[in-house]
């Protein structure tokens, strides 16, 4: 795989070479930075399928300011430090006017120095902790208060009473958790109704909540038997921001215990209907996911949208490029509306300058995407629509609930009194 | 009939019975009038004369109903039939359509089957009172429920509810109930509604029943009645209800010790079976053998070929080769037997993969232990892309067998059917690992072999022979390993590496040639890890500690639990 990514680069470069030297003043250089080796190669692909799809598609309709955007692939390899560095690199040596990348908080984080110190600016497509707001990343993502908050809400207006917190080990499930138990008692839910446990400084605050599992982790007896018992009073449910692969280990021992998504229902904040691919769906039926876009959407700019990628993906020569059985998801179609915003700003600031293109952006822009209307904020980030779906056997949604025009608020943390 | 002259017809009805209407007819016409019915009350009533009297059909009809999958239909003289859908749906998103009550299909003045789009029909509608009353004949239904495990989930459900009106639906279902884990579970649900009784004699009974049924879900419950009854000024019922709680807290505490102590075998066999063929190939052998993972990995993927072939096929594109299985298209309990048939083929095929392995690159490196470690590793790396090239990088899906998910509860301890299966699968294989090495001849060269190479060679055996077949056991052993893991974990290119460790781990902390001290080591590392996750609550936390632990026993005893003694000079 590697070497392939590598030759398949080696390709790409010398295209861009190539056409750079035939039409430099017709093109516009625009970076895509996702690890396209590594652990999660699975998912960052498909965001830089979806982009070379965008740019195609603004392409063939005359491209940006009359030119055309000229991609540079590169590839951060799941590897943080060398994320910065090929940050670096599209900044310095390429002169990108725009990045589209980055989907791991420890990736954004390790690119974010470079873009601040260079004057760069960054699209930023994955559901995150908040808690930031660079001046030189618009933050496409779903905020906490567009994911997480919701589906509390959901599971609150359906008589839900007690909570169970879950997570992989890492930055933004330990955060969101955090935001979601301030959220919980701001709501009236007692501490005693949030389960997975909690841990303390020295004072008695609340440093981390919930259960939390390393990556990888393949045992979930434990934790099981604990929700079981958690739930045995009824009107329970779990709220998980397991990540990737760990998530089977814990469905199958889910379905074990006997638990299923009508006595303690799962809402998963990091399984969408691209993770689907590599799970086994009919174990989840019935388990609950939210996010700004599902594939289940029905809308003419849905269909023109999924339509156009399968499409685009058949004759397709990108190296490597998976053809069968593709889906598209949230990251994957805000990153498809960071790269239409982007060109509205510049089109609007008759400029490619990072910081005039960031002025027109937060100056209020507005994109009627596939998942809806999204319109951008001052705080560098969107007011978009969030669906709760319920997850089918085919590994799709079926869309419950739609909240319209949520806004994206990236501060949430300390923002809720409790009762 | 037409709907202003069944309403007339009803009203008339009811006026000279003056009570409930009890309506006649099949289910199907009960249920077809009471769709088309406007007035709620009327309507809840002939919805709850099918009380009692629910059969599958009628359950499946009320859900269309709850769900938007029945219709009405106006026709052009403004009369309504309550409609299903039938068939798939044309091109033109229209499809067939008959009638609720008498099963016929519409159709068109001219005879021919009418077709229908979503605009020409509406959806019939439920009000609060009809989704109650709805509610009510399939909690009934589901209480007199065939299915054991479905009535115990629907006396649950009415118990947590804690909606005092049920209770005479309990009390029949209690008189006719004959399975006493169904008797308990009614009592325990009855409990949970007369605690909300304005009795307070009821009430404290309630309270001490639920403490004597040792009930883990009334805990909210009870904590909720001793806030009330504190603040009401009722000591007595608060005394009763922390009464009721300690009995469940200790009740609790015995099923989490129990839980615990099953729970850490289990993982400790689920280690054991994936160190048992590391225990031989290094064991044994001497060989470091770092491809042992991706022998696991081997297994894995047979079971996935395996299920793909009794089920639908499956499409593989190796080095851009694009091929077509076809399946078997098997469903049932043929396609849940599958399971059966790929433990077999996946020992088999990890040792066939293992003796290529052998032949071709370890038989060279018996002498050089360190190099073994390094050329075992580089092929472990050559399998995991090869896995990826052929396979796939996503993980595949393996689902389980219907007989491997879900559990056995005995007094609230859980035992899952696939944790239940590794315990046994472990023992199994520990037996015929023994009985090779011990009750064969095979065995007996083996252990030759292991001991003293060259003195075997010169007594006439076979040694390379020998070697090859020792190690396409050890392999498909790993390979047997595969086909278990592939129902509790993910399946793909990476799943080798995640028990690599754990595997040496068992194996070096139970003693280098010991199977005695796999099997020790395994369950007690396995205990050890679940016991300490229950008590710090933590898994990340119990699983350093026992890390930790093991490095300080392995300063202790660097030969592991038994020790391999012996007079050959090499060691």
């Amino acid at each position: 795989m590697k070497r392939r990514i590598f030759s398949s680069l080696l390709l790409a470069s010398a295209a861009v070479f190539t056409a750079a030297g035939a039409k430099a003043e017709d093109t516009v250089k625009v970076g895509v930075l996702h690890s396209l080796s590594g652990t999660m190669a699975i998912s960052e692909t498909s965001l830089r399928d979806i982009l070379l799809y965008t740019f195609d598609e603004i392409n063939a309709a005359g491209g940006v300011m009359g030119k055309k955007i000229e991609p540079v692939v590169v590839d951060g390899a799941s590897n943080w430090p060398l994320f910065a560095e090929k940050a670096k690199q599209l900044l310095e040596q390429d002169k990108v006017a725009v990045t589209f990348g980055c989907w791991t908080s420890v990736s954004r984080k390790s690119v974010l120095p470079v873009f601040e110190e260079k004057k760069g600016l960054l699209f930023y497509p994955v559901q995150y902790e908040g808690e930031e707001m660079s001046p030189n990343i618009f933050y496409t993502a779903e905020a906490v208060g567009q994911q997480a908050t919701p589906a509390v809400d959901y599971f609150l207006a359906n008589g839900k009473k007690k909570f169970y917190l879950l997570g992989s080990d890492y930055v933004y499930p330990q955060t969101t958790n955090l935001v979601l138990l301030e959220y919980l008692l701001s709501k009236g839910v007692p501490l005693a109704n949030i389960g997975g446990g909690f841990k303390k400084d020295e004072s008695g605050k609340i440093i981390s909540a919930g259960k939390y599992t390393p990556f990888g982790h393949t045992d979930y007896q434990q934790i099981v038997a604990e929700i079981k018992q958690f739930t045995a009073g009824g009107k329970a449910c779990v709220i998980s921001t397991l990540n990737g692969d760990t998530n089977v280990p814990f469905f199958k021992e889910y379905a074990a215990a006997g638990l299923t998504a009508e006595t303690c229902p799962v809402v998963s904040y990091s399984i969408s209907e691209d993770e689907f691919r590599g799970l086994p769906a009919k174990q989840l039926v019935g388990q609950l996911g939210c996010w700004t876009y599902f594939q289940s959407i029905k809308s003419p700019a849905n269909k023109k949208f999924i339509d156009g990628f399968q499409a685009w993906l058949k004759k397709s020569d990108v190296p490597g490029i998976v053809k069968e059985g593709r889906v598209t998801c949230s990251p994957m179609v805000l990153s498809y509306n960071g790269v239409y915003l982007w060109k509205m700003a510049v089109e609007k600031a008759k400029s490619f300058d990072p910081e005039k293109v960031m002025a027109a952006l937060e100056s209020g822009i507005s994109f009627d995407g596939p998942g809806g209307k999204v319109t951008t904020q001052k705080n560098h980030h969107l007011t978009k629509n969030v669906f709760i779906g319920e997850s089918k056997a085919d590994g799709q949604f079926k869309i419950l609930k739609e909240f319209k025009d949520v806004y994206g608020e990236p501060f949430l943390k300390g923002t809720f009194k409790a009762k | 009939m037409s709907r202003p002259l069944f309403v007339l017809l009803s009203l008339i009805w009811i006026a000279f019975t003056g009570e409930q209407v009890r309506a006649e007819g099949t289910p199907q016409e009960i249920i077809s009038k009471a769709i088309a019915e406007e007035d709620a009350e009327i309507q809840a009533s002939q919805i709850k004369s099918l009380l009692g009297k629910a059969t599958p059909e009628v359950l499946q009809l009320l859900r269309q109903w709850k769900d938007g999958e029945i219709y009405l239909y106006t026709d052009a003289a403004g009369s309504k039939t309550v409609v299903i859908p039938e068939g798939e749906k044309d091109s033109e998103d229209k499809q067939i359509f008959h009638g609720l009550s008498d099963g016929r299909i519409l159709n068109d003045a001219e005879g021919k089957p009418l077709k229908l789009g979503s605009s020409d029909v509406e959806s019939a509608d439920t009000s609060s009172s009809s989704r109650m009353a709805i509610k009510a004949v399939m909690d009934m239904a589901a209480l007199l429920d065939t299915d054991l495990k479905r009535r115990l989930q629907a006396i649950q459900n009415i118990g947590l509810e804690q909606d005092p009106e049920k209770l005479p639906e309990l009390k029949t279902a209690l008189a006719i109930e004959k399975d006493s884990s169904a008797i308990r579970a009614l009592n325990e649900s009855m409990a949970f509604l007369e605690i909300k009784s304005d009795d307070p004699t009821v009430q404290l009974a309630a309270c001490r029943k639920l403490g004597e049924l040792q009930s883990i879900p009334s805990q909210d419950v009870l904590k909720g009645i001793i806030v009330e009854a504190s603040a009401g000024g009722r000591p007595e019922l608060a005394v009763a209800a922390q009464a009721s709680l300690e009995q469940i807290a200790v009740h609790v505490r015995n099923v989490n010790t129990a839980g615990t102590i099953f729970r850490g075998i289990s993982t400790g066999s689920v280690l054991l079976v994936v160190a048992i063929g590391l225990a031989i190939t290094f064991g044994l052998m001497g060989v470091i053998n770092m491809a042992h993972g991706e022998m696991l990995v081997v297994g894995a993927y047979t079971t996935y070929i395996v299920q793909n072939l009794f089920g639908e096929g499956l499409h593989l594109s190796p080095f851009g080769i694009s091929m077509n299985i076809p399946g078997m298209n098997a469903t049932g309990w043929l396609y849940n037997s599958y399971f059966i048939v790929a433990l077999p083929v996946a020992f088999l095929v990890a040792a066939l993969v293992g003796i290529g392995l052998e032949r071709s690159i370890i038989r060279f490196l018996y002498k050089r232990p360190l190099e073994s470690l390094l050329a075992t590793w580089g092929v472990s790396l050559v399998l995991q892309q090869l896995f990826r090239l052929i396979f796939g990088a996503s993980n595949v899906d393996v689902s389980s067998p219907v007989w491997l998910s879900g559990n056995w509860t005995v007094n609230d301890v859980q035992f899952g059917w696939n944790r239940l299966f590794v315990i046994g699968f472990a023992v199994i294989i520990i037996l015929l690992t023994w009985a090779v090495l011990n009750k064969t001849s095979l065995g007996l060269l083996i252990r030759a072999v292991m001991q003293n190479r060259s003195m075997a060679a010169c007594m006439g055996v076979r040694t390379d022979r020998v070697n090859m077949m020792t190690f396409g056991f050890g392999s498909g052993l790993a390979g047997l390993a595969g086909a278990f893991l592939s129902q509790i974990d993910n399946v793909g290119p990476g799943l080798g590496q995640k028990y690599i460790v754990d595997a040496f781990m068992t194996v070096v902390v139970g003693g280098v040639g010991k199977l005695t001290g796999t099997v020790v080591s395994a369950v007690g590392i396995g205990v050890a890890d679940q016991s300490l996750q229950q008590i710090l609550l933590s898994p990340v936390l119990g699983k350093i500690l026992v890390l930790v632990a093991i490095i300080l026993f392995l300063q202790w005893r660097p030969s592991g639990i038994f020790v391999t003694r012996s007079r050959s000079l090499e060691s």
